[in-house]
């Protein structure tokens, strides 16, 4: 093989899925970026004036960007720890052997199996003020003394949409995490209990190091998806009540979708991806130092 | 960046779209038509044969487009006609008009208008609802509600107290009535809730011209209204973000004793509920004047439609003919006199609390601004505002320079 | 006795905590399907009824018989597939390129799948529409079936090199010294081992793709409609269908639950001893 031919084959091998990116993702994205350059509202096509930075300044000086901006925060760390642990203790048990383990399996998949607006209008119901499960039991059990009006106190808004996305996502933990736990090396886990370790030890020196990449790939994936979602809270509140539960993609798809200020709306997602891309190169940097020392 | 230039930007597969179309010699039209009902399974299909039938060279396309609260339907219809795919008629509301007009989407009917002998049958105020600012009629009207008030006969009758007729008499019924978890008023602070508002506020003097929205009157309205969950605690402390499911649930399971809305609800109110709930239009002031809500959909031909005299045929059969049958379907009020006379899906009751609201009913003013009004600006600064985060002075501000800047 | 006591244990240690989480996964779900199965009226009366008046199955009857649903199943099932088709077929080859190779640009392209994936699909929409539409995709199982591969092939690439990077250097060497050229390699050496992983990500692919609503709704009509469309057509101006909602999302779910019980015994395998030569 020559050298050149040598230097082309990982090309050749990435070839189908760069062309199909190429072909269909690529121009919308590049459309999109170049549309937060200009003032682009959707119903007026014909006038459109460039405004260099000018929405990202908007942005930056808008109190209700701010606003997203936090809320996303809390929301993104919250939500991506929570599945993560309840995913990464459930990957754990479901590893272990019992007669029925396939059945948990299968059922523990179903949140994640429900689109979002089955979810959204699901848990919006069970949290309703009188007719809810939630409050219903939480009355007979005596642990509160009235119902408790979740989805419309600024307080309680975002942690209980927040718990409908964690009971969504940790299924998707607990499948990967499963799969990664696969490939733990059964030598390694006896040698660690020959050498007198208990489970917990086993856990923390041998199985998660050798799940190390495929958990850090996991989180930074799901940090994305959670960062970008918003299905489930605009059917729950609708970023209500005022904008206690807006997050910065929702104000951007509000802005583009109801407002149909376009350009203000891609800046908004564009900031997002930005701040997104900061944590990624990080991990990628991190990753490849690591991978240069093995 | 003009309009061609953006959806030229999309690609090299422009070629594909460039392709002329050979010249077709036959007479057949196809017209399509977008629409949407509330209830999937019910099925335009027999009007299209009828229709079919009577203009053997038309063909309708009949295609239901998913509501999504109204953001998906409209999503789909702005993209279809940006990207020079939309249909040629579809079902619209007023609150899109002025985007639409400025999109240069719509063609205007009047001259084709004129020429049709069903218009006598549609009567001239809802005509006039549904004219552009600029004079001219974009869209032909095919089927409204009105906004009045549910309230639960039994719970009024335990407590001793008639249905409200001014404002002053809505605060104290609903009042007599809230004990024991039960609340008198199922505000919808959510989304589509300015329905509930606007017969409070806009019908206590507030309105959408300059300086509308600020003056005491208006003011004096929405604070009573705000008042209503922040002090009266007349409403549920779910109200900032109840939305139709919400209300309409607590109503039927005896949680609330009043909700307003629509006829469209009517027909599974009365299925749950039967004798126990009725309706009556919504409070006014105690000068007489009020508002509620027109709630309006027509048809409109869009203006890159190829044949607009077929698409016209088919909407006024769907205003005319076809009304009562189109209106059995999407479950609400026939805007012609006919129509109306044939109506048996509805109470008898409810389609009177229609149209006695008729003569106060409006519509949103008809600017590029109101689409956003509806679905931001008004939910977030009322919340806020039952929930204390701002005065409602503030929000009326705020509402006023949205229209007015 | 002992195995007595320590059965108990492993009970108590492992067997209770993961009942407790599928109550917790399952709770909702199974919330819903009481609803499917009580009549309308039983949903407005208060205080809450855990029972149903009467267990009925009406509103299975009107869905299936009276709505396109058992149709738009199907529809999503051949969507999805594809989509899974599509996104392994091109996610296996470049995931090995970028594990088994180190060359300029790496970093760089595994970044920037990333970085496409990190733009949300709502502000693409309407683009991609457009683009649609001059390909003439609109309306068609392809079209979806693209879109959604799309998606998920950033996301598959990198979750399968992670998984793959699992799979030591060693084992490739191993077997190319034994004289194996390297695509026979990958097909007889790597992709067993790699199994978890592609299982994992198919599912992923799966479930995304069958969750997906905003690509199917901008870019079907009528003769290509998901589930997901399907059900928000339940979801009206002003009236929610909760027998059929509630039925439909039963039934939503069962497909993918079925498909994770059929491959989750492929799950299981790995790194077998004495695969890589001391």
């Amino acid at each position: 093989m020559t050298q050149t031919r040598r230097q082309l084959l990982p090309f050749y091998f990435l070839a189908p899925a760069l062309l199909v990116e190429l072909a269909i993702i690529f121009y919308p994205v590049l459309q999109t970026t170049w549309m937060s350059l200009f003032d682009f509202v959707l119903f007026r096509p014909n006038s459109v004036p460039f405004l260099g930075f000018g929405n990202f300044a908007r942005a930056f000086a808008d109190p209700v960007f701010w606003l997203s901006l936090g809320n996303s925060a809390i929301w993104i760390v919250g939500v991506v720890a929570l599945q993560f642990l309840l995913g990464l203790g459930t990957a754990l048990l479901l590893n272990q052997s019992f007669w029925w383990r396939g059945m948990a399996r299968a059922l523990v998949v179903i949140p994640w199996a429900l689109p979002s607006v089955i979810i959204g209008l699901m848990w919006t119901w069970m949290y309703d003020y009188n007719l809810g499960v939630i409050n219903d039991l939480l009355l007979r059990l005596h642990l509160i003394a009235e119902p408790i009006a979740w989805l419309a106190r600024p307080d309680t808004t975002l942690p209980s949409i927040m718990l409908a996305l964690i009971w969504q996502g940790f299924p998707f933990f607990a499948v990967t995490i499963l799969a990664g736990l696969q490939t733990v090396p059964a030598e390694q886990i006896e040698a660690a209990e020959i050498d007198g370790a208990n489970a917990w030890q086993r856990l923390i020196s041998v199985v998660l190091p050798s799940i190390a990449e495929v958990l850090a790939t996991v989180l930074l994936l799901r940090t994305i998806w959670v960062a970008n979602s918003l299905d489930v809270i605009l059917v729950m509140t609708g970023g209500g009540p005022g904008y206690a539960s807006y997050t910065l993609p929702l104000y951007a798809f509000l802005k583009a979708y109801s407002g149909m200020e376009y350009g203000y709306g891609a800046a908004l997602s564009l900031i997002l991806t930005v701040l997104l891309l900061a944590v990624v190169y990080f991990y990628v940097r991190r990753v490849s130092r690591v991978e240069g020392t093995a | 960046m003009e309009r061609r230039t953006f959806v030229k930007l999309t690609g090299a597969a422009a070629l594909a779209g460039a392709l002329a179309r050979p010249a077709a010699a036959q007479q057949q039209t196809t017209i399509t038509w977008w629409y949407h009902f509330d209830n999937p399974q019910a099925s335009p299909a027999d009007l299209v044969s009828q229709f079919e039938a009577k203009n053997p060279s038309i063909k309708i396309d009949a295609q239901n487009i998913p509501w999504g609260g109204g953001t998906d339907y409209y999503t789909r219809l702005f993209a279809a006609l940006v990207a020079g795919n939309g249909p040629d008629t579809a079902l619209v509301k007023l609150s899109n008009q002025a985007r639409l007009l400025e999109l240069q989407a719509l063609a205007p009917l009047d001259d084709m208008i004129a020429g049709w002998n069903g218009k006598s049958d549609i009567a001239d105020s809802i005509w006039t609802l549904n004219k552009a600012s600029d004079g001219k009629q974009y869209y032909l009207p095919a089927q409204y509600v009105v906004i009045y008030l549910y309230y639960r006969a039994d719970l009024f009758k335990a407590a001793g107290v008639e249905p409200p007729k001014t404002f002053d008499e809505f605060r104290s019924v609903a009042k007599a009535v809230t004990k024991g978890g039960v609340f008198g008023f199922g505000m919808r602070g959510g989304a589509g809730g300015y329905d509930n508002w606007g017969p409070f506020v806009l019908g206590g003097g507030a309105n959408f011209s300059k300086g509308g929205m600020v003056s005491d009157a208006a003011l004096k309205a929405n604070r009573d209204y705000v008042g209503f969950f922040t002090t009266d605690k007349i409403v549920p402390p779910s109200a900032p973000t109840d939305g139709f499911q919400q209300i309409i649930a607590n109503f039927k399971a005896g949680r609330s004793a009043m909700a307003i809305h629509h006829v469209g609800s009517s027909v599974d109110m009365d299925k749950a509920l039967g004798d126990k709930v009725s309706a009556v239009p919504v409070p006014r002031g105690a000068d007489g004047k009020g508002w509620t809500l027109y709630g309006d959909e027509s048809n409109a031909i869009f203006s890159a439609a190829k044949d607009k005299a077929a698409a016209f045929k088919w909407i006024t059969y769907l205003s005319g003919e076809g009304n009562a049958e189109l209106v059995k379907l999407s479950g609400q009020l026939s805007v012609t006199t006919s129509g109306a006379k044939q109506d048996t899906l509805h109470p008898a009751r409810f389609v009177q609390a229609s149209t006695d609201s008729l003569p106060i009913a409006g519509v949103l003013p008809d600017s590029s601004k109101t689409a956003d009004f509806v679905s931001t600006v008004w939910p977030t600064n009322m919340q806020q505002a039952l929930l204390g985060q701002i005065t409602p002075d503030q929000m009326m501000q705020a509402i006023d320079k949205q229209f007015n800047g | 006795m002992i195995e007595r006591r320590s059965r108990l244990a492993r009970m108590i240690a492992i067997e209770l905590p993961i009942l407790a989480v599928v109550l917790f996964a399952i709770a909702p779900y199974a919330w819903m399907v009481l609803t499917s199965i009580r009549p309308d009226a039983d949903l407005s009366t208060f205080p809450l009824s855990y029972v149903p008046s009467q267990v009925t199955l009406e509103h299975y009857a009107t869905l299936l018989q009276q709505t396109s649903f058992l149709q738009n199943l199907g529809n999503s099932l051949v969507i999805a597939a594809g989509a899974v088709v599509v996104g392994l077929l091109t996610s296996v080859p470049a995931a090995y390129a970028f594990s088994r190779f180190r060359f300029r640009g790496r970093q760089m392209l595994m970044t920037q799948f990333l970085v496409i994936n990190m733009f949300p699909v709502v502000l693409l929409i309407i683009p991609l529409f457009v683009l649609m539409r001059n390909f003439h995709l609109l309306d068609s199982y392809f079209g979806i079936i693209i879109g959604h591969s799309t998606f998920a092939i950033p996301f598959a690439v990198w979750m399968l090199t992670s998984y793959m990077n699992g799979i030591p250097r060693e084992v490739d060497e191993a077997a190319m010294m034994d004289g194996a050229t390297r695509l026979q390699t990958i097909r007889l050496v790597i992709l067993p081992l790699l199994m978890p992983g592609i299982v994992t990500t198919a599912i992923y692919i799966f479930v995304t793709s069958w969750n997906e609503y905003l690509f199917a709704m901008m870019l079907s009509g009528d003769h290509v409609r998901t589930v997901t469309v399907a059900l928000q057509l339940f979801i009206g101006e002003f009236t929610v269908q909760w027998g059929l909602l509630t039925a439909g999302g039963t039934l939503v779910a069962i497909p993918v639950t079925i498909l994770f019980l059929i491959v989750q015994r492929r799950l299981v395998g790995g790194l077998t001893a004495g695969a890589v030569k001391a």
